[in-house]
């Protein structure tokens, strides 16, 4: 809790399936992407074993797998009315304030695998360099849409 | 005013660019290919004649279909011979108009236009390139401002541009003692490049030329003494001073500021004259720098980072390049940006010395050691440790920030040192940041979001506050954008 001031709200609990399904989909295609230059190595060095590589991904997905719910624990978000919070992470964390009057323009995105467990994401884009596009996944469809809508009164003309 | 009609760059343009191009391809290709196939110089004349024909008639082709127009709302730019693309650019979405001689074009009396947008393209429009006077008007154009009436010879420096005051200005003994500052170290290590591929060539000599290499090597490094190391140094050295003038020379000659109607307007090269436009309400942020040898003698570099209009990587156009205190006082004035005051403001956490310990340490004991490896004399390395420890521990000194009434102002490094002065209303984004090493000292960084930043680390972040300090810093910036 890097503001405990600002009460958080967590993700909605279908985020965390969004969270392991993607992870097991990237990591599984990750384990045979690997497995292509082990196959190909194990020709020149024969005691290099042909499942090492993929093994290694694999392991390592299922370890990234068994902390979605660690990492999901850490994502909160909190709008006051004047700004929105996103606080995410696991090994360094941090805690995201966009002023809505900063807000450019706003985007909900719903992916595949988000409409399966009925989440969305609220994209909001600002003028600045590094944070000029903050996300914040995991939350419902129509949550999204009422943050959006609110901080739709504050755009200004000229955020500059 | 507009002008409804496309019209097209200077057909001067052909000629440069015909120029331009002709030495590798027209003169180069027709001599390779002749030469390596043993024909007379009569072939590669008539070959040299064909390309060039040739590929005049494809500079013109090119030249006909890049036309561009000043519509009432927008700027169309069209270009292409086989892909068609029609570019279109709102003329309220327009930053900055400048324009640039480089010196062919001035040899033809002809300018460079480069149009900004508020995007992160590199060249959203270039009109490469139209006569002076066109170029006058376009700009005149663009900016919706009265139009100049057009002469026949027009300096760079347009007489709208004259009529401004001038805020701040270096001459030459200035410019000169900038390029001494900025003296680069690069030919140090050309120089030493080129022995060290001289000794190798001795060393892996061919057989038949072994004895006569030993020989030569011996020689050399009978001669490549302690005294002849030196003299390289020195020689390498006096090269990069004198590198170092001419290019600050060939940037900076006549470096002037000029303020008026809102905007800044700067001019400055020797070769290639150059003027820029910094609308001042697209100024988000200050920045004043002091390098190690400059700051000794009282002397400050101050930038202003700008919504668009930056060729420079770091997203920043230099306002003064070597100025006294007063000088950017004055100019931040002009500015209307707030004076950076050293009094208020509050260091950040003793963590922070322990960060920057953690940080500074790894790498040159990495190079120690392996250096241990060939030759024990290394341990001297271990001296070169002790001022990197000292910059180290100094750190926290340097490294402050203060809320103030219009701006974020922080401060931060040993040797080279930096000030930011950034109103609140330039504040994008603010974000609160631990990692582990920061969790278990209780620190926190808070880190500043700004438009139109670039690359290389020069956001005005305060990097490891007490949590509460943090926190309390966090939200009083935002409180304070609202």
């Amino acid at each position: 809790m890097l503001l405990p001031e600002i009460p958080l709200q967590p993700l909605e609990r279908g985020q965390i399936n969004v969270m392991r399904l993607t992870s097991a989909i990237g990591f599984g295609g990750a384990t045979v992407i690997a497995a292509i230059p082990s196959w190909a190595l194990s020709h020149s060095w024969e005691w290099l074993p042909v499942w090492a590589a993929p093994t290694a991904v694999a392991l390592l997905g299922l370890w990234s797998t068994l902390l979605v719910r660690r990492r999901w624990a850490r994502w909160g978000w909190a709008w006051t009315g004047r700004e929105l919070h996103v606080a995410s992470g696991w090994l360094v964390r941090s805690h995201t304030i966009v002023p809505a009057t900063r807000v450019q323009h706003i985007d909900v995105t719903q992916g595949p695998v988000q409409r399966m467990f009925g989440v969305a994401t609220l994209v909001l884009h600002t003028a600045g360099t590094a944070g000029s596009e903050v996300d914040l996944p995991g939350i419902s469809r129509e949550t999204a849409e009422e943050i959006r809508d609110a901080i739709r009164e504050h755009l200004s003309s000229d955020p500059w | 005013m507009t002008d409804r009609e496309p019209r097209r760059v200077h057909p001067g343009t052909i000629g440069i660019d015909f120029l331009r191009r002709a030495p590798q391809t027209v003169i180069g290709l027709p001599a390779i290919a002749g030469w390596s196939s043993g024909r007379s110089i009569g072939w590669i004349l008539l070959a040299a004649a064909v390309l060039g024909l040739v590929m005049l008639f494809f500079t013109w082709i090119s030249w006909r279909r890049f036309t561009y127009t000043v519509a009432e709302h927008e700027l169309i730019i069209e270009r292409g011979v086989l892909n068609r693309s029609r570019r279109s650019i709102p003329l309220a979405r327009i930053q900055d108009v400048s324009i640039e001689r480089k010196p062919l074009a001035r040899l033809f009396g002809l300018a460079e236009v480069k149009v900004e947008t508020g995007g992160g393209e590199k060249d959203e429009a270039v009109l490469d390139s139209i006569s002076v006077a066109e170029a006058e008007r376009l700009r005149a154009t663009l900016r919706g401002q009265v139009q100049v009436p057009a002469s026949g010879e027009i300096e760079v420096e347009s007489p709208e541009t004259a009529r401004f005051p001038v805020i701040f200005a270096m001459p030459v003994g200035r410019v000169i003692l900038l390029g001494m500052f900025s003296f680069s170290l690069v030919w140090i290590a050309a120089l030493f490049g080129v022995l060290q591929f001289f000794d190798q060539f001795v060393d892996f000599g061919l057989d038949r030329a072994r004895d006569w290499a030993e020989v030569a090597r011996d020689e050399v490094q009978a001669r490549f003494s302690i005294v002849a190391a030196l003299a390289v140094a020195g020689f390498a050295l006096a090269l990069g001073v004198v590198s170092g003038v001419i290019r600050t020379l060939l940037r900076d000659y006549g470096f002037t500021l000029r303020a008026g109607a809102g905007r800044f307007r700067r001019t400055r090269g020797l070769l290639t004259r150059s003027e820029v436009v910094v609308a001042m309400r697209r100024i988000q942020l200050a920045m004043v720098q002091r390098g190690p040898l400059r700051g000794a003698f009282g002397w400050s570099a101050l930038s202003f980072q700008t919504l668009g209009g930056s060729n420079d990587p770091s997203g920043r156009q230099a306002m003064a390049p070597l100025a006294r205190e007063h000088e950017v006082a004055w100019i931040l004035e002009t500015a209307g940006l707030p004076q950076f005051e050293r009094l208020p403001l509050r260091p950040v956490d003793a963590g922070h010395v322990i960060r920057s310990l953690l940080r500074a340490f790894p790498v040159p004991v990495v190079i120690v050691a392996v250096a241990l490896a060939v030759t024990p004399l290394a341990w001297l390395g271990m001296l070169l440790l002790l001022p990197i420890a000292a910059v180290a521990l100094l750190q926290r000194r340097f490294h402050r920030y203060a809320l103030r009434d219009t701006s974020l102002q922080v401060m931060r490094g040993v040797i080279a040192q930096r000030d930011w002065i950034v109103p609140y209303e330039n504040v994008q984004v603010v974000t609160l940041r631990a990692g582990w090493l920061q969790r278990r000292l209780g620190i926190a960084s808070v880190l500043v979001d700004t438009a139109g930043a670039g690359g290389g680390g020069g956001a005005p972040d305060v990097v490891d506050l007490g949590t509460a300090d943090a926190r309390a810093l966090a939200m009083g910036l935002v409180a304070r954008i609202g």
